[in-house]
């Protein structure tokens, strides 16, 4: 009996063994493929498999050596959730139902339009950034800021920087989260600015989920209460009837005009928009547009891994393309640092930190659930930023470039502009231009920038290859737009209400009524001033000759990027004080990459002489140009405003880098203090309690 | 079939957990209380408080 298990669990592991060579050996097969490949376009299943086996290949040995060999995760260690379990924010909760909560959370427009963007290298390095940085970077930050924050009963980052580093950790990160807000918010306004401008449909479509929103709040409020997913399914088929009479709006020639905006005009609508939902009751129109954008968001993600999956689409971008040299129409700066930090979140995300540090590790049952909710959701995000990818690189190049460049740098009118794209070898018509933007009901494709409008353009194609086919593209199209302003605009409501309780939190320090949330001119004070601070930033975006993206998605990107390297001097910290210097490589490998990466980046962006990469060179241009006295008074007033805000952009980016290089500082001493001996490596956990937790009541 | 159900299961406990519909159960066991209107209201104005002062993520 003895020697018949023996020989069964013999086998086991040598089944192991050629089933784990084999999935590493189809990993290698299929990046090698997509690398080497350059004759003929490659089918999106390619990259769907190099990243499927590469995360298992990393899940199964890097992700589980950290959790036994490092963190020692433990099941008989009682958990927050089971200790302080309260019946709201601590309790004990399924380990998939978690983790379909906590990746929901962590979802974002992020990792849709950064790899969009970045497609403008060519589907290579974005794809292999999204696989490798996931799994060895943004996936590894998580599972151990979750990790940290689990075993010190669900605190925050920055209150683990300010316990583990000093006073200095605990503020910047205070302090970047708050400008990262601020950029954040422009940017995502941005993106749906530049994807409903000039388009009747779209923005009849977004507007009707205004009111949809607001007859769910009542209908929860008063007439049925708690019924969410009841309501929920009510407001999504109310918004797919707001998309076909969208259609109708689009086609009317008398109600047309008034959904017809210029991006100025959606501008001041978001920004009011922002301040009303940041002001008004939250059961009224922010929680549940909330519920609605998160089952949309989960339920598009489902639906374009079965349209890839099942209509396996060819990629027509090249491997590589010409702007590898930094010479990209939609966003200036060579392939490093900038595909780095265009694609973000993709990757790695310093935010994610925020919500492994959030709700989630108060609701973590056992500690061995750590690892499929921190590391897995990750590498679950990064396969949706392989989906945008293989979304925007199924386009033909030079629809990607016509729909995606500014018109300062394509030329402002139609011919023009696909003159010039054809001129780069992408090439593109007017007509061909003219003839897909009436198949998806728009007047034009042309200079639509943001990434918006190209990752719809995609996810229609793939969506109408698999139901519907052309006579439906325009349907699916506007149902990629909606579904991508629909959480824009969730996270910009819910952004500026953060930013509004931020500030009256830090104002109630010096009047203490700003600091009440029940005090209306306070409210009504402190939620103008983050409406107009990240307002200022869009409103320079929207009049920006080089589409405004060209400047805010690197600042943001940047942003993020360094908000991740305060995680990992926090993650590195600990790490440090539990096991001396034997297992730092683990967060310090991404964390010297993320500081190589976004100082090379910041650095270039303020100082690099080129005017269409450096904000100071862009200034000193500008300046030239009313130099030389070619220009009208209108225009030099209007060019002024873009020197400034070029000024500011690099002062911005200048406070990043500041911020980080002080917790960078501070982080160095302390290591060396602790490897020299010179201070106590104590580690600040909750104590050991014997778990309880029977299997059935989770 | 049996896998299909557990699937089933797992995504229909997501979809109640989003929609915080968990959270409110959770509450009135919590404090041994009925579903009623006001119930409702003052489950969502504690569980708003709390959830929206947190940044979303990008």
């Amino acid at each position: 009996m003895a020697e018949g298990t023996g020989i069964s669990t013999e086998m086991k592991k040598i089944a192991g063994c050629v089933l784990w060579g084999l999935i590493s050996a189809v990993a290698a097969y299929f990046l090698a493929g997509i690398a080497i490949q350059r004759d003929e376009p490659v089918n999106s299943m390619w990259l769907v498999l190099a990243a499927a086996c590469t995360y298992l290949v990393g899940y199964r040995f890097y992700a589980k050596f950290i959790a036994a060999k490092v963190m020692a995760l433990n099941d008989q260690r009682a958990t927050p959730a089971e200790r302080l379990r309260n019946g709201h924010d601590y309790e004990p909760t399924n380990k998939w139902i978690l983790f379909g909560h906590h990746f929901a959370a962590i979802a974002g427009p992020g990792p849709l339009v950064g790899p969009t963007l970045a497609a403008q290298f060519g589907y290579l390095p974005g794809t292999l950034w999204i696989i490798i940085g996931a799994v060895l970077g943004g996936a590894v930050q998580d599972f151990i800021i979750l990790f940290c924050s689990m075993r010190r009963d669900g605190k925050s980052l920055g209150e683990m920087a300010r316990e583990e580093i000093g006073k200095i950790g605990g503020i910047t990160a205070l302090l970047t989260v708050l400008l990262i807000m601020i950029i954040l918010l422009a940017t995502v306004a941005l993106v749906v600015v530049n994807a409903l401008k000039g388009s009747p449909w779209g923005t009849f479509t977004i507007a009707a989920t205004m009111p949809i929103a607001i007859f769910m709040g009542l209908y929860l409020r008063y007439w049925r209460p708690g019924k969410v997913l009841e309501v929920s399914v009510i407001g999504f088929s109310l918004v797919v009837v707001s998309i076909f009479a969208g259609q109708w709006v689009s086609k009317s020639a008398t109600v047309a005009p008034w959904f017809t905006f210029g991006g100025i005009a959606l501008a001041a609508a978001i920004i009011i928009y922002g301040f009303f939902a940041s002001a008004l009751p939250v059961w009224l129109l922010l929680a549940p547009r909330d519920y609605l954008s998160t089952f949309v968001k989960l339920g598009v993600i489902s639906m374009l891994a079965i349209g890839i999956l099942f209509v396996q689409p060819q990629l027509v971008m090249p491997a590589f393309t010409r702007f590898v040299d930094g010479t990209g129409p939609i966003f200036a700066g060579k392939i490093f640092p900038f595909c780095f930090i265009t694609i973000a979140c993709g990757a790695i995300s310093g935010f994610h930190a925020l919500i492994s540090s959030g709700t989630t590790p108060k609701m973590i049952a056992k500690e061995s659930h750590a690892l499929p909710i921190g590391y897995g959701s990750m590498v679950l995000e990064s396969f949706v930023a392989l989906m945008a990818i293989i979304a925007a690189c199924v386009l033909q190049p030079g629809v990607y470039f016509a729909v995606n460049a500014p018109a300062g740098i394509v030329g402002p009118t139609e011919q023009i502009a696909a003159a010039t794209i054809t001129s780069w070898g992408f090439p593109v018509s007017a007509a061909e231009m003219h003839s897909l933007a009436v198949d998806v009901g728009e007047k034009t494709l042309f200079h639509r920038t943001g990434g918006a409008p190209s990752l719809a353009l995609g996810m229609a194609h793939i969506f109408a290859t698999g139901i519907g086919g052309k006579a439906i593209l325009g349907f699916w199209y506007h149902f990629a737009i909606m579904f991508e302003a629909l959480f824009i605009l969730t996270i910009i409501d819910a952004g500026t209400r953060v930013g509004r309780f931020m500030l009256q939190d830090l104002l109630g320090h010096v009047y203490k009524p700003l600091g009440r949330t029940s005090w209306m001119p306070g409210v009504i004070g402190t939620s103008a001033f983050v409406v107009l601070a990240w307002g200022y930033f869009l409103v320079q975006g929207v009049r920006d000759p080089l589409g405004g993206i060209n400047s805010l998605w690197p600042l943001f990107g940047i942003a993020n990027q360094l908000l991740a390297a305060v995680a990992l001097c926090v993650a590195t910290t600990i790490l440090l004080k539990m096991h001396g210097a034997k297992y730092i490589w683990i967060p310090l490998s991404p964390l010297v990459w993320l500081i190589v990466v976004t100082f090379a980046g910041g650095w270039q962006k303020i100082f690099s002489p080129l005017p269409q990469l450096g904000f100071l060179a862009q200034a000193s241009h500008l300046e030239a140009t009313i130099a030389s006295g070619a220009m009208t008074a209108e225009k030099i007033a209007e060019t002024q405003t873009l020197i400034f805000n070029a000024r500011l952009d690099a002062a911005l980016c200048g406070l990043f880098l500041v911020l980080v290089t002080l917790i960078l500082i501070d982080s160095v001493r302390l290591w060396t203090r602790i490897l020299l001996g010179k201070s106590e490596a104590k580690v600040n956990e909750a104590p050991f309690v014997a778990s309880q937790l029977r299997a059935e009541e989770i | 079939m049996k896998a299909l159900r557990a699937f089933g299961r797992i995504v229909a406990g997501i979809l109640r957990e989003l929609s915080d519909e968990n959270a409110y159960a959770r509450h009135l066991a919590a404090h041994g209380r009925k579903h009623s209107r006001e119930e409702w209201q003052h489950f969502c104005n504690e569980r708003f408080r709390a959830k929206y002062t947190k940044p979303k993520c990008c």
